[in-house]
C-alpha cells in the first residue's frame, strides 16, 4: 500500500493550527497533515523518536515552520534540519505572524526555502495555506529519499 | 495613508525662536562687564577664545620684548663702532703730536747743522698733515665740539709748519747767523704748545666718551637682561594658566563623554527593550486577531444557511474590525522601525525620487485630473528610502485629498530661504483643514477627517515628521478648509547625525 508523504505542520497555537487545518480541508489535503505543537516534537518526528518511535519512515514532503514555539523555536529547528544531511533536502517553508526583518535574514541564512508571514484576514490566511499546500504537497516535486541504511 | 490634510503652524517655529534666545544669551557679552571686570570676562569667554586670548598675551609679550632688547642691541653695537673709532682718534691724535714734534725738532737741526736729511724729516711731515687733518676731520665727524677743536689744531699746525718754512727761507738767503735765535729757541714753539694742548683736550673729550658709552652700554645691557628675565617669567605664568585652562577642559570634556556614555548605554538598553517589544508585538498580538477574524469566517460558513442579515453583517463586522486593528499594528511596527533603523546617508536627487513616486502611483491617478506642477527640485543629503517614503506619503495624501476636486493641481516645489536647509514643499487645491489642529497633524494616529471621508489609518505624516527630524530637519503645513494644503520639509544643507 502506498501511503503519500506527509505534510508537517509545526504549530503551538492550537487556534492557529486548526484554522490552517481548515484551510487544508477545503484544498482535501487536511489528511496527510501532521501537527506538531513545538520544536522538540519536531525533531522527534524527524529523527523518529518519542512519540514516533513507531511512524512509517519517510521524510515529509514539506515542513511549515512556525517561529516562535515553545522548548525548541523555528530557527533551531531549522538550524538542525539545514545542518543534518538526510534531513537538509526537506523543504522547510517558515510560516509566521512575524514581518520582522531579523527574522527574515536569519531564516534565510539558515537555509529556510520560503517565508510566508501569516495574513490577518482569514480569507487570505486561507488562500496563502491553500496555496502552500497545493504548491508543496502536489505540484512541487520532493527530493528522492535518501537511503536509510546509509546511517 | 494618514491624517494628512490638516494643518498645523508649526511647533518647529516655536523652537527656532527659543534656539536662537538661547544664543543671544551665549554669545553677547557685555561691555559693561568687559570693564568692570576682566576676570569675570574672562570667564564668560569660551575654552578656545579663553586659550586664544592667552596666546595673544603671550605673543605681544614676546614681541614688545623683543624689540626692546633689539633696540638695546642696536645701542650697544653703535657704542662700540664708536668707541672703535674713539680709539683711532686717540692713536691718531698721539700720532700728529709726535709728528708735529718732530718736524719741529728736525727744522731745528736743519737750521743748525744743514744737513739735507733733517729738512727731508721735516718735508715728509709737512707732506703728511693733509693726510692727518683728512682722517681727524673724518674721525671727528659728528661732533660739533670736536670739529672746531679739530680747526683749531689745523689752523695751528699750518702756522706752525709756515714759521718754519719761513725760518728755512731765512736760512738759505741769510746763512745760520740770520735763524741762529731761532734755532735756539723754535721756530713755532707757541704753536706746538698750543697743539699740544688742543691734542690733550681732545683725548680727554675721547677717553670722557668712551667712560660714557661703555657706562650706557652697561645699563642697556642690564636693562635687556631683566626685560628678558621679566619675559620669561610672564610666559611661564601664561603657559602655566593655558595649561591649567586646558587640563581643565579636558576633564570636563571626560565627564561629559562618561555622562553620555551612560545614557547612550542607558538609551540603547531602552531601545534593545523597544525593540524586543515590538517584536512581541508583531508575533504575538496579530494571533488573536488573525483567530477572531478566523472562527468569525468558519462561523458564517458553519451556519450559513440559518444567518439572519443582521447576524451576517455583525459577523463581518467583527472581520473588518479585526483586519483594521491588524493595520493598525503594521502602521505602528513600521513607524516604531523608523526611528530605530539605521540612516545610509547618500546624495539623494529629489527629481529622480519624485519621478520615481509618480511612477507607482500611477495606478491610484487612473482616472483623475490632476495638473502637476513639479519644479527643478536640488540634491540633498539623506537616506534615499526614508526620503521616499517622506515624498510618497505627502503627493499620495495630496492625491486622497483632492479626489473631490473635479480638477486637482498638485505642485512640488522648492524653497531656498537661506544657506542652512532645504524647503521643499507638496502643495494641493484639496479639502485643506483647519488651522486650529494644525498641531495634530503630524501626530501618530492624528485624523483630522472622518474614516468614512477618506481612508487610512493617521500614521503617514507621523512617519514624515519622524523621518525629517531624523535628518536634522523640520516638517510644517499651512492650510485652510476647502482651500488646500502646503506641506513643507526643510532638510538641512549640512550633514547632521541622527
Amino acid at each position: 500500500m502506498i501511503v503519500a508523504k506527509p505534510i508537517l505542520l509545526a504549530e503551538d497555537n492550537p487556534r492557529d493550527a486548526e484554522l490552517a487545518m481548515a484551510a487544508m480541508e477545503e484544498q482535501n489535503i487536511s489528511d496527510k497533515v501532521i501537527v506538531c505543537h513545538d520544536g522538540a516534537e519536531v525533531l522527534d518526528y524527524l529523527y523518529c523518536r518519542g512519540s514516533f518511535k513507531s511512524r512509517s519512515k519517510g521524510n515529509p514532503v514539506v515542513i511549515f515552520l512556525d517561529l516562535k514555539m515553545p522548548k525548541v523555536n523555528g530557527l533551531e529547528v531549522l538550524q538542525t534540519i539545514k545542518g543534518d544531511t538526510n534531513l537538509r533536502s526537506i523543504p522547510v517553508v517558515m510560516l509566521t505572524s512575524s514581518r520582522e526583518e531579523r527574522d527574515l535574514r536569519e531564516s534565510y541564512a539558515l537555509g529556510a526555502n520560503a517565508y510566508v508571514v501569516k495574513p490577518v484576514e482569514f480569507h487570505q490566511f486561507v488562500s496563502a495555506v491553500k496555496e502552500l499546500g497545493a504548491f508543496w504537497g502536489v505540484i512541487n516535486e520532493p527530493p528522492p529519499e535518501v537511503s536509510r541504511s546509509a546511517k | 495613508m494618514e491624517s494628512a490634510t490638516n494643518n498645523e503652524p508649526q511647533i518647529p517655529l516655536s523652537q527656532d525662536a527659543e534656539s536662537a534666545g538661547g544664543e543671544t544669551c551665549l554669545d553677547v557679552p557685555r561691555p559693561y562687564r568687559l570693564w568692570t571686570s576682566p576676570i569675570q570676562w574672562f570667564r564668560s569667554l569660551t575654552i578656545e577664545r579663553r586659550i586664544l586670548s592667552s596666546f595673544g598675551l603671550v605673543f605681544v609679550g614676546i614681541l614688545v620684548i623683543s624689540m626692546v632688547s633689539y633696540r638695546n642691541a642696536s645701542i650697544v653695537s653703535v657704542n662700540s663702532s664708536l668707541d672703535t673709532r674713539s680709539h683711532e682718534l686717540v692713536q691718531l691724535l698721539t700720532d700728529i703730536d709726535v709728528a708735529m714734534d718732530e718736524a719741529e725738532n728736525n727744522h731745528r737741526r736743519y737750521l743748525i747743522t744743514g744737513d739735507v736729511l733733517y729738512l727731508t724729516g721735516y718735508r715728509s711731515v709737512v707732506k703728511q698733515k693733509p693726510v692727518f687733518i683728512r682722517y681727524l676731520e673724518g674721525l671727528a665727524a659728528g661732533s660739533v665740539e670736536q670739529e672746531e677743536r679739530v680747526g683749531l689744531l689745523n689752523r695751528m699746525m699750518n702756522r706752525q709748519l709756515a714759521a718754519e718754512a719761513k725760518a728755512i727761507e731765512q736760512l738759505d738767503g741769510g746763512g745760520f747767523e740770520a735763524v741762529k735765535e731761532i734755532a735756539l729757541e723754535g721756530a713755532a714753539k707757541d704753536e706746538l704748545a698750543e697743539i699740544h694742548r688742543v691734542v690733550g683736550e681732545m683725548e680727554l673729550y675721547e677717553r670722557e666718551a668712551l667712560r660714557r658709552r661703555v657706562l650706557e652700554s652697561a645699563a642697556v645691557t642690564t636693562n635687556t637682561i631683566v626685560l628678558l628675565g621679566v619675559g620669561a617669567a610672564l610666559q611661564l605664568v601664561l603657559l602655566a594658566s593655558v595649561y591649567y585652562l586646558i587640563r581643565h577642559d579636558i576633564t570636563e570634556r571626560r565627564r561629559v563623554a562618561e555622562e553620555l556614555q551612560r545614557r547612550g548605554e542607558l538609551l540603547e538598553a531602552a531601545n534593545k527593550e523597544l525593540e524586543s517589544f515590538s517584536y512581541s508585538v508583531s508575533h504575538d498580538l496579530r494571533a488573536p486577531l488573525r483567530h477572531i477574524d478566523g472562527y468569525a469566517s468558519l462561523l458564517r460558513k458553519a451556519v450559513a444557511d440559518s444567518l439572519s442579515e443582521k447576524a451576517s453583517r455583525y459577523l463581518e463586522t467583527i472581520s473588518a474590525s479585526a483586519t483594521q486593528m491588524g493595520q493598525l499594528i503594521d502602521d505602528l511596527l513600521v513607524f516604531s522601525r523608523m526611528g530605530r533603523q539605521e540612516m545610509l546617508r547618500t546624495n539623494v536627487d529629489l527629481n529622480q525620487l519624485i519621478k520615481a513616486i509618480l511612477n507607482d502611483l500611477r495606478l491610484d491617478l487612473q482616472g483623475r485630473d490632476i495638473s502637476w506642477t513639479i519644479e527643478r527640485l536640488p540634491d540633498v543629503s539623506g537616506d534615499s528610502a526614508m526620503l521616499r517614503q517622506v515624498f510618497m506619503n505627502l503627493i499620495a495624501n495630496a492625491v486622497k485629498f483632492t479626489s473631490t476636486r473635479p480638477k486637482a493641481e498638485i505642485t512640488v516645489g522648492v524653497d531656498i530661504r537661506n544657506t542652512e536647509e532645504i524647503v521643499v514643499f507638496v502643495r494641493d487645491n484639496g479639502v485643506g483643514f483647519n488651522m486650529d489642529y494644525v498641531s495634530k497633524l503630524f501626530g501618530v494616529f492624528q485624523r483630522l477627517h472622518r474614516v468614512d471621508e477618506f481612508e487610512g489609518t493617521g500614521i503617514g505624516l507621523a512617519n514624515v515628521r519622524r523621518i525629517v527630524h531624523r535628518h536634522g530637519g523640520r516638517t510644517w503645513a499651512e492650510g485652510a478648509i476647502d482651500q488646500g494644503a502646503t506641506f513643507y520639509v526643510a532638510l538641512p544643507t549640512r550633514r547632521i547625525g541622527s
